[in-house]
């Protein structure tokens, strides 16, 4: 319990470490339950991710017999590239929104949202593509 | 993990510090999930894949050992009101996902 009693004046706070003074400059630390929930969003985004990713991998690995090499390739290219974007996309939210929150202001709008919407429409166009095509 | 005090010891009826604890070791299967289907690619690719594996097992087991941490460092924060953005955990964690997203591109379009 040696910081208990850190004062949280603005001034000069204690060292946050050159990452967060860097990435995350200026105003004072929010809500620690606010600070978590950002986090856990995060954490949900990344698990989306990462479940495209897994998806990816899956029909580059599994349907070899299903779909034709370009499509197969195609999709799983479109997958892992999404759960690509997504990873990255999700954590600049993160720094976004904690941002926001440091300095009080109104949170961001998340960008990532349309980018999920707009490519899992492509990659479903793709599919139906190919069963009404074959 | 010691649950003996009823809401943790710090008290907070919200459960933050466990939801958040539990949020990274779903990100933690979800991680030893990817890695493993990782390794249904070994026959088509090759051994390289065991990069692939590797950088996802690792992230796994980065996060797995760091959870009692995690979990008290947060328990901590919320019992004085005063929380550091864990921002380290949250880029490497991205970086992770990202790198592997790019990898498996790779090896797609090379295979």
């Amino acid at each position: 319990m040696t910081n208990s009693d850190q004062p949280a004046n603005a001034g000069t706070p204690p060292s946050r470490g050159k990452i967060a003074e860097r990435l995350l400059p200026g105003g004072e630390e929010p809500d620690p339950r606010f600070t978590l929930a950002n986090e856990r969003t995060f954490l949900a985004w990344i698990r989306t991710s990462l479940a495209l990713l897994a998806g990816g991998i899956a029909i580059e690995a599994f349907t070899s017999d299903l779909f034709l090499e370009p499509v197969r390739k195609g999709l799983a290219v479109v997958l892992l590239l999404l759960g690509m974007l997504l990873s990255a996309g999700s954590a600049v939210r993160w720094l976004r929104v904690e941002r926001s929150m440091r300095n009080k202001a109104p949170l961001p709008l998340p960008l990532i949202v349309p980018l999920l919407a707009g490519a899992g429409a492509v990659a479903a166009a793709v599919v139906l593509i190919f069963i009404l095509w074959r | 993990m010691d649950s003996s005090h009823s809401a943790g010891s710090h008290g907070d009826p919200g459960l933050q510090p466990e939801r958040t604890t539990l949020a990274w070791g779903r990100t933690v299967l979800a991680l030893v999930t990817v890695s493993a289907i990782f390794l249904r690619w070994l026959p088509r690719h090759g051994l390289p894949i065991l990069l692939l594996f590797a950088v996802s097992a690792a992230a796994a087991l980065a996060i797995y050992v760091t959870q009692r941490r995690r979990y008290s460092t947060r328990s901590r924060g919320l019992s004085r009101e005063k929380l550091d953005a864990d921002i380290t955990a949250v880029l490497w964690t991205a970086f992770a996902g990202f790198a592997l997203g790019g990898l498996g591109i790779a090896v797609v379009l090379a295979g």
